[in-house]
């Protein structure tokens, strides 16, 4: 690792990435084997170590309080203090300080849990520069951020690396990393398989080394989806939204008037920025919130008010955005799992008793299937890895045999195996002649696999495109909004 | 299975070593701690030698009685608290729904006449609607309102307490006094309201213990084998997960809360009904704080808080006999108290079973 490099580290779930950097973060200790800084060994036993060598760490989710201001959580561990008491203007002054290199401003006194989720990201670079960090760790910095705020953060961290300082880079999305890093280094298996240039890789010779085999191509996948049954527009639709609006987590309108259809056999697309409505949608199409204007239809039933067990009866399935809060209970085993939302149903129930011995056999049903590993039904669903966790929850989903499946972000964090295994399966279930809706804030996602898409964008539809006339430049200008309804 | 119950047990077992140790310094010395922990074992599980020397049965029939009577209260009460607790409450109102059911209990078994089938199962259904009732309104609370369970079950605790202890009791439920006799509580039960002794005169044991222990299976079976135990357990452990799956949360957290109450309210009953006979001036022991001790030491598992509740039963009857030796008797509620603070201590235990399961298995 070089001064004012950008080094990105890629490979599938599980390969190692998160393990090494926390052994460089001091989280854990090597079993074997030395870390050098500057040429010298050096023996990094907690993150305080870490820091005091000048390698600071932004974790994919924030180690922030959200009570505190911007200034408590940057001098959180070392406050500044002025005759035994905490000096806050000093504090402030220091935040000032280490934002204004990178052009930024954050308000010191600003409370985090206000802030959006990128400027939340800045905090915590701007806290780990307080620290004195010379060398960055972001782990799966842009999972969470627009494309806007993602073009923002490598800016910061260019500036960064202008000031002699390197950045590590831990990440998924090929091309985000070619245009930024200078280096790419593979790992596969806890290996490092491959350093190459960025200049000289592509996204497909990359994708080869992590797999370590061909790269599962997007080509024949976007051709699958050409090749699907083009549902006829005469088809009655299976989701019918009209005129809807429903208010957002602080009461205000997130959803302003939403029409649109989706039909049996039919998978359609929901493209957009982040916080535009599609959260809000999801839940009301899946009974989770309530709609006050409009109209909602399921098949020929028109409803005024829905809740998850009638939506669920009418054969609504559901990939929530939110996995650990909304689509898995971790304490239970991944059999307990695969039962929840059919619980009342055969196999998994006898009148009002548990059915064990259907449940079980259902459940290595469904494990065999999904290729859930490690293939076994009494672990504790907490315990499996994120691809395998939503390879259950999917096959959960999909063994109810939905009428409409929505599925929301479903391949968020997942590596490229296990995204192609949940894009192939949600093509099957089209082809099946379920209606799918995928609300995805990955773009090409929603490319690759939708017959057809609505930009949504301020709780509106403001576009909406066939497959044959999707184009990206269009697309782009409606999800910002500066487009009127098509 | 052992693996899960090894906090508990390392706990109680460490909880006995340590107040062993405390008797031995603070008495004559290690011998008179041990006579005094042999006491406490014949007095709970049965005088073996007593039994061999005279061959009386009641030397077996009489500790167990007592154990059981005790084991019983601490079932009903802990298995409140772990029904509550698999629904995600917490439920520290146990106490106030024992007073609630006790009374009732005492109220309906002394004025109703009926006879002995019909009589007793009215006061126990009675005592169980009354605890029921008084468990789910902080549940309704708690929906409606968002008041937080422990918060609205504490208070209800001392409403309970002070309305029937300082009113009702002393005041238009007193018993009738007869001449110069003075008596404090309400009027004895009538005798077809009595939970019917089992091992006749030998032994307090009464039909009580066997209801604890057909109730806390049933709570077994009710949590792991039924579709609605299943949804109570989903609510209690990801209640946004559950409320996705199609589970109406509100309702089972409810049921739950009112399930929790009825079974304190039972104990309440089995108190009154099995051994006070009438509801005191002031009721003797607070067994529905123990049962928050009892549902955290048996991991909220219904079989593990029965289970749990015999092992503290037996101590405390026990515990009794410990005073012949100067040994005060609390020393069983010290037991209790270290072995909960001990087991609250979960990283210590799972860092310390983990390596120890990782040798052995």
């Amino acid at each position: 690792m070089h001064a004012g490099e950008r080094l990105a580290l890629i490979g599938e779930n599980g390969a190692g990435k998160s393990t090494l950097m926390n052994v460089l973060y001091g989280l854990c200790a090597p079993d074997s084997g030395e870390v050098r800084v500057n040429g010298a060994s050096v023996a990094l036993r907690s993150p305080r170590d870490a820091m005091a060598y000048g390698i600071g760490m932004v974790h994919q989710h924030f180690m922030l309080v959200p009570t505190f201001t911007v200034a408590e959580n940057v001098v959180l561990g070392r406050e500044p203090t002025r005759r035994g008491l905490l000096d806050w203007d000093a504090a402030c002054a220091q935040v000032k300080a280490a934002a204004e290199p990178f052009g930024f401003t954050l308000d010191p006194c600003a409370r985090v849990e206000d802030l959006s989720v990128g400027s939340q990201q800045k905090v915590e670079i701007v806290k780990a520069v307080h620290r004195g960090a010379k060398l960055l760790i972001l782990d799966e910095p842009t999972a969470v951020l627009t494309p806007q705020e993602r073009d923002e953060l490598f800016r910061v961290t260019r500036t960064f690396c202008d000031r002699g300082h390197s950045v590590i880079f831990i990440g998924h999305k090929l091309e985000e990393i070619l245009g930024f890093a200078d280096r790419v280094a593979v790992m596969r298996r806890g290996k490092l398989v491959a350093q190459v240039k960025a200049a000289e890789a592509s996204a497909q010779s990359l994708s080869a080394l992590m797999v370590g085999a061909a790269p599962p191509a997007a080509a024949p996948l976007a051709s699958a989806a050409a090749q699907g049954p083009r549902a006829g527009s005469e088809a009655r639709p299976m989701l019918e939204l009209d005129g809807v609006h429903a208010r957002g987590r602080h009461g205000l309108w997130a959803l302003n008037g939403v029409t649109l259809q989706v039909r049996p056999g039919e998978l359609v697309g929901i493209a957009g920025v982040d916080g535009n409505g599609q959260t809000e949608l999801a839940e009301v199409i899946t009974g989770l919130r309530p709609w006050e204007k409009g109209t909602l239809s399921l098949g020929d039933l028109r409803f005024s008010s829905l809740t998850p067990s009638v939506t669920r009866a009418h054969g609504v399935a559901h990939i929530p955005e939110d996995r650990h809060a909304r689509a898995m209970v971790g304490a239970m085993t991944v059999e307990e799992n695969l039962a929840l939302g059919q619980q009342r149903e055969a196999p998994f129930a006898r009148g009002p008793w548990v059915d064990a011995s259907g449940r079980r056999a259902r459940a290595e049903e469904l494990v065999k299937r999904y290729d859930v590993r490690p293939p076994r039904t009494d672990l504790p669903m907490a315990s499996l890895s994120g691809g395998n966790q939503q390879k259950v929850v999917l096959g959960r989903e999909l063994s109810m045999a939905p009428r409409l499946l929505v599925a929301v972000q479903p391949t968020r964090g997942l590596d490229v195996a296990a995204l192609t295994a949940i894009h192939a399966r949600l093509l099957e279930a089209r082809d099946a002649g379920a209606a799918v809706l995928l609300i995805s804030l990955d773009l090409d996602e929603v490319l690759a696999l939708s017959d057809r898409v609505y930009v949504l964008a301020s709780g509106r539809v403001t576009l909406e495109l066939p497959r044959g006339a999707l184009d990206e430049r269009r697309l782009g200008a409606a999800m910002l909004g500066t487009v009127a309804h098509a | 299975m052992l693996k899960r119950a090894f906090p508990s047990l390392a706990s109680m077992v460490l909880a006995l070593v340590l107040c062993f140790v405390a008797i031995g310094l603070t008495r004559v010395g290690f011998g008179s701690a041990l006579s005094a922990y042999a006491q406490m074992f014949w007095g709970g599980f049965g005088d073996l030698p007593r039994f061999l020397r005279t061959g009386a049965g009641s030397a077996l029939a009489n500790p167990w009685g007592e154990t059981a009577t005790k084991g019983a209260l601490l079932t009903l009460t802990g298995l409140s608290v772990g029904v509550a607790y698999a629904a995600g409450l917490f439920n520290i109102g146990a106490q106030g729904q024992l007073v609630v059911g006790a009374l009732v209990a005492a109220v309906l078994g002394a004025q109703v006449r009926l006879p002995a089938p019909l009589h007793l199962p009215l006061c126990l259904l009675g005592a169980a609607g009354a605890g029921g009732l008084y468990g789910a309104f902080p549940a309704w609370l708690k929906l409606k309102r968002g008041v937080h369970e422990v918060l609205s079950t504490i208070m209800l605790n001392w409403m309970a307490v002070t309305l029937v202890e300082n009113w009702l009791v002393p005041g238009p439920l007193r018993a009738i006094t007869e001449g110069t006799q003075s008596r404090s509580g309400t009027e004895q039960i009538l005798a077809s309201a009595e939970l019917p002794r089992l091992l006749g005169a030998a032994s307090r044991l009464h039909l009580g213990f066997p209801l604890a222990a057909l109730l806390a299976w049933g709570c077994w079976l009710w949590l792991y084998r039924t579709t609605h135990g299943f949804e109570t357990r989903a609510v209690g452990l990801n209640p946004a997960a559950a409320e996705t799956a199609g589970i109406p949360v509100g309702r089972r957290m409810g049921q739950a809360m009112a399930l929790a109450g009825a079974l304190a309210g039972l104990a309440g009953a089995v108190l009154v009904l099995g051994t006070e006979h009438q509801y005191p001036a002031i009721l003797s022991a607070p067994y529905g704080f123990d049962g928050i001790a009892m549902a955290m030491l048996g991991q909220a598992n219904p079989i593990g808080i029965g289970l749990v509740s015999l092992l503290f039963g037996a101590l405390r009857a026990g515990g009794t006999r410990m005073q012949l030796l100067g040994v005060h008797k609390s020393f069983p509620e010290l037991i209790q108290g270290i072995a909960l603070l001990l087991v609250a201590a979960r990283l210590l235990w799972e860092r310390l079973g983990d390596r120890l399961f990782r040798r052995v298995l």
